[in-house]
């Protein structure tokens, strides 16, 4: 084992580098040190509450929470001891009996399995710690977009934070204290009566599915497997990357993907839950033109394209070529939006062109 | 007329920490938190309402209904708890219980509304001044109780007449605040809140550090049960702790100081603002110290009973109209405290220290300690004792003799069975761990520790089941919610004293309870989850055969 030099810490028994400002956790996780975590989410400031991260700290008297403890010169850290081991297993077995044992389906939400996961790894223990349950489940909240089933409530508090610090919303917060502790909205009321925007980030970050994705959830009973897509949110221009969850040709849930570079994790409401236009009845899968009744017949796209040239070549000729005015939709990408504007000031000779994202 | 809404919160607006005393004017006035009075504190300071309504949740006193704040609420503490507090509480209508509230001296107390009455029964409750130190004991120099027993102590002029204020005047007029910190090194005093942290390293840490406004805050939460010794020093010499309050501004550089109160103490509230306000007129506080120009201003801020609030870090995020979490840290109060500028937090017995050190000097101090511990200490006595009360011991003094003979020993013909240390955070001491001396040193190597001085005497006819089983739901219904080990930890040693959940068989329980003593004490974020397997270690250390007739459930 070398002796420390500059700013490097020793990390069961090596020495590592670190960056001005990491915190032991994200020097471990950069060595792929699999600290087990539950109220972490690295989107967010650390909070320090499941203590599950801890590290033994040479020096220290207790083994500290490595996610709010910044790495300083010369610290000598073991991540994985007898004694971590034991206390990790001890907090899930805690942490387990507060709840009811049920099964979460993965549809939940995208950190919905980190509960059960963990506690396969550390094979803890249900039925040790039994005692009285902590969370009030809120069934009754009509929505048709989040489940509040605080039956699975760990009080991490991540739902809180996201709702605080990713969304700045402040729609929920922590009423009571102790084992008392519920997720609460303003005075204990709906969802719909609060600030909340059912953006889902609360649901996306649950580590126990206690909120989770109802649009989703319909297809849980649905026994394919789920399979991941990756790709753009159809809806405004900042194209926030998400995974399409389908089970077989049915598209059965979206989550925001946490390596997106527009978004982070982020989803709005729209780009979270409104995915049932996909499969909808009503939903145009060929273009139409109006026949000489104006009414609406299915057409080719070659009848289609003629029927708009003609009707815009119509309105230059009549009225010049400022009488038209071209919004491109948020939801075409770029080159479709380049293309269009290509069309209106080369083809038809007018600089009206915007996008209904600006507009 | 009662000040409406809009005229409260614009008050409020110009004041230093306005979040507390704008609710506790609202929850005075209408008798309880209303919804239309909360929206429009969240809307005049700018608070989120989720978060506004939560934080009011987490405090035991906020009523939430109409005539909340008149309902009386009992002491149902330990000590107040083996007196009957259980009846009072069933007898009077509409009472509640609340934790340990301060007075383990006296007969059980009853705040209601604002005031606090004490009392064995309904029909004997009375309003009382709080007990003053009981008479001197031994024959050691006090330090803090020196003069507290003297007449007119609490006026300005009653203080003033043993030289009062003189400490501050020399200090402001002739001293520099490296010399007054240097002098408080020098004298040995540590953090008398519990945590022994050296006073002068803290107010030095404050002065050096980047930023300011410094500031100071006096921890005035005395939450502990079985402690009750800030309340004694505050209700009778109130001069002197603000004497040390601008003490420690005028060392750290700090233009204002907090003195935050517990809910439970209403009387001292205005015993204190009284106080300040004779001293400003005076021209000892305020904008022109001692005519030297130094400006120190103290803010009264009252707490609305947590627990938790008496953890620094915790006080600081409830004095800023936080959620009364603690914090992690590092960064520590004395870089980063109130509204993240250098802070100097200090109890209430430490600062009342600092004025009588600088008058007679730090050997003076130094040597007030037996053998080579520094200084004295204020142990708050109380539980099966013939004279319960407050006493300044040397630092050192053994615990039987502050136990046999300053205080008048077991009553009844009864023997000792246990005492409690820490007030509850210590644990038990019992059998031959009891010829422990009052000090750091020599109660932690029976793995328990003095802290801010509670001790809790029970006699040999106590249930030590039922005594822990009362500590640790106190913990529990304190418990911040914040920490996964403290949070669900106190939780179910609560309920395995209780009997009502755990395994029946008795090597299965312990080692059900040893995990979670284990797992608590090593990885808890705060003293509390720290602290509180303390109760259920000792208990198993000492009186393993309850445990195991508990656990049997004869």
């Amino acid at each position: 084992m070398s002796e420390p030099t500059g700013r490097t810490i020793v990390l069961d028994g090596d020495e590592v580098a670190f960056e001005r400002g990491e915190t032991l956790f994200q020097v471990a996780e950069r060595h792929r040190k699999e600290i087990p975590t539950l109220c972490y989410d690295d989107r967010l400031e650390a909070f320090g509450g499941c203590r599950l991260c801890v590290v033994e700290l040479e020096g220290a008297r207790n083994p500290v929470a490595s996610c709010t403890t910044k790495a300083e010169p010369g610290m000598r850290v073991t991540t994985k001891s007898g004694k971590l081991e034991m206390h990790r297993r001890v907090l899930l077995e805690m942490v387990v009996s507060e709840n009811r044992e049920v099964v979460v389906d993965e549809l939940s939400g995208y950190a919905s399995q980190e509960m059960k996961t963990l506690v396969d790894r550390y094979d803890a223990q249900t039925g040790r710690f039994a005692g009285k349950q902590s969370g009030v489940s809120h069934p009754d909240d009509p929505n048709p977009f989040i489940l509040r089933d605080y039956d699975n409530c760990i009080s991490c508090y991540r739902c809180v934070r996201v709702c605080a610090e990713q969304e700045g919303d402040y729609a929920i917060s922590i009423m009571n204290r102790g084992f008392d502790t519920q997720i609460t909205t303003e005075f204990g009321g709906l969802l719909k009566d609060s600030s909340c925007t059912f953006c889902g980030q609360c649901v996306q970050t649950c580590p126990t599915g206690a909120l989770g994705d109802m649009k989703a959830l319909r297809f849980a009973e649905v026994e394919k497997p789920v399979e991941k897509t990756r790709s753009i949110c159809p809806y405004c221009g900042v194209g926030c990357a998400v995974d399409i969850m389908t089970k077989g040709d049915q598209v059965v849930g979206i989550q925001p993907a946490m390596d997106g570079p527009a978004n982070e994790g982020a989803l709005c409401v729209k780009g979270q839950f409104a995915f049932d236009f996909v499969h909808h009845p009503d939903r145009l899968k060929t273009p139409f033109v109006r026949d000489d009744h104006g009414q609406l017949v299915p057409a080719s796209w070659d009848e289609a394209l003629d029927k708009a040239a003609s009707g815009l070549l119509e309105a230059v000729n009549e009225h010049g070529r400022h009488s038209l005015y071209a919004v491109a939709s948020g939801r075409a990408p770029n080159e479709a939006g380049y293309t269009l504007q290509k069309l209106v000031r080369a083809g038809l000779g007018t600089s009206y062109i915007d996008n209904c994202s600006r507009a | 007329m009662l000040p409406n809404n809009d005229e409260l919160i614009a008050q409020a607006k110009t004041e230093e920490a306005p979040l507390l005393p704008l609710l506790h004017k609202l929850h005075e006035r209408d008798g309880y938190l209303s919804e239309h009075a909360l929206r429009a504190v969240s809307k005049g300071l700018r608070i989120p309402i989720a978060d506004l309504f939560g934080t009011i949740t987490f405090y035991h006193h906020f009523a939430r209904e109409e005539g909340g704040f008149e309902a009386p609420r009992v002491c149902t503490g330990p000590i107040c708890s083996l007196r009957g507090a259980h009846d009072l509480v069933a007898g009077l209508e509409g009472a509640t219980g609340m934790p340990c509230s301060g007075r383990c001296d006296e007969p059980i107390p009853v705040i209601r509304g604002g005031q606090t009455l004490v009392g064995m029964s309904v029909d004997a409750l009375a309003v009382r001044e709080t007990p003053a130190p009981p008479a001197k004991q031994g024959d050691y120099e006090e330090c803090v109780f020196a003069h507290i027993r003297d007449a007119d102590r609490k006026t300005l002029d009653g203080y003033r007449l043993t030289g009062g204020y003189a400490a501050l005047e020399r200090a402001v007029t002739s001293m520099t605040p490296e010399a007054l910190i240097g002098l408080i090194d020098e004298s040995g005093l540590a953090g008398r809140g519990g945590a022994g942290f050296p006073t002068g390293r803290k107010w030095r840490a404050v002065a050096e550090a980047d930023g300011g406004p410094k500031t100071v805050v006096c921890n005035a939460d005395e939450g502990e049960p079985g402690c009750f010794k800030d309340r004694a020093l505050m209700d009778h010499d109130p001069h002197a702790v603000l004497e040390g309050m601008a003490l420690a501004c005028f060392a750290t550089g700090a233009p204002r100081a907090f003195l935050y109160l517990r809910y439970e103490y209403p009387e001292t509230e205005h015993l204190l603002s009284e106080a300040i306000a004779e001293a400003e007129a005076a021209g000892i506080l305020g904008d022109d110290v001692f005519g030297t120009g130094t400006e120190i201003r103290i803010y009264m801020r009252r707490g609305a009973g947590a627990y938790i609030c008496g953890e620094e870090t915790s006080l600081l995020n409830s004095l800023e109209g936080e959620h009364p979490f603690p914090r992690n840290r590092p960064p520590y109060p004395v870089t980063h405290g109130y509204e993240g500028t250098p802070t100097a937090v200090n109890n209430v017995e430490t600062l009342s220290s600092v004025p009588p050190i600088i008058v007679h000097g730090a050997e003076w101090y130094r040597n007030l300690g037996l053998g080579s511990h520094a200084g004295t200490k204020v142990i708050s006595l109380s539980g099966d004792v013939a004279r319960p009360g407050n006493y300044e011991v040397p630092i050192g003094l053994p615990l039987s003799t502050l136990i046999e003979e300053w205080a008048g020993g077991i009553p009844n013909g009864r023997t000792l069975k246990a005492v409690t240390m820490a007030g509850l955070s210590g644990g038990f001491l019992a059998g031959d761990d009891l010829d422990v001396t009052l000090d750091e040193p020599s109660i932690r190597s029976k793995g328990s520790f003095l802290g801010a001085g509670g001790v809790m005497v029970f006699d040999d006819s106590r249930d030590m089941i039922e005594i822990s089983h009362m500590a640790m739901e106190f913990f529990a219904e304190e418990s911040c919610g914040k920490c996964f080990p403290c949070r669900i930890g106190t939780q179910r040693l609560t309920e395995r004293l209780a009997g009502k959940s755990g395994p029946e068989d008795l090597e299965a329980w312990l080692d059900e309870v040893n995990d979670l003593n284990t797992t608590m004490k090593e990885t808890s974020a705060c003293g509390l989850g720290q602290a509180a397997p303390l109760i259920t270690e000792s208990l198993l250390k000492y009186f393993p055969d309850a445990v195991q007739t508990h656990v049997a459930g004869d």
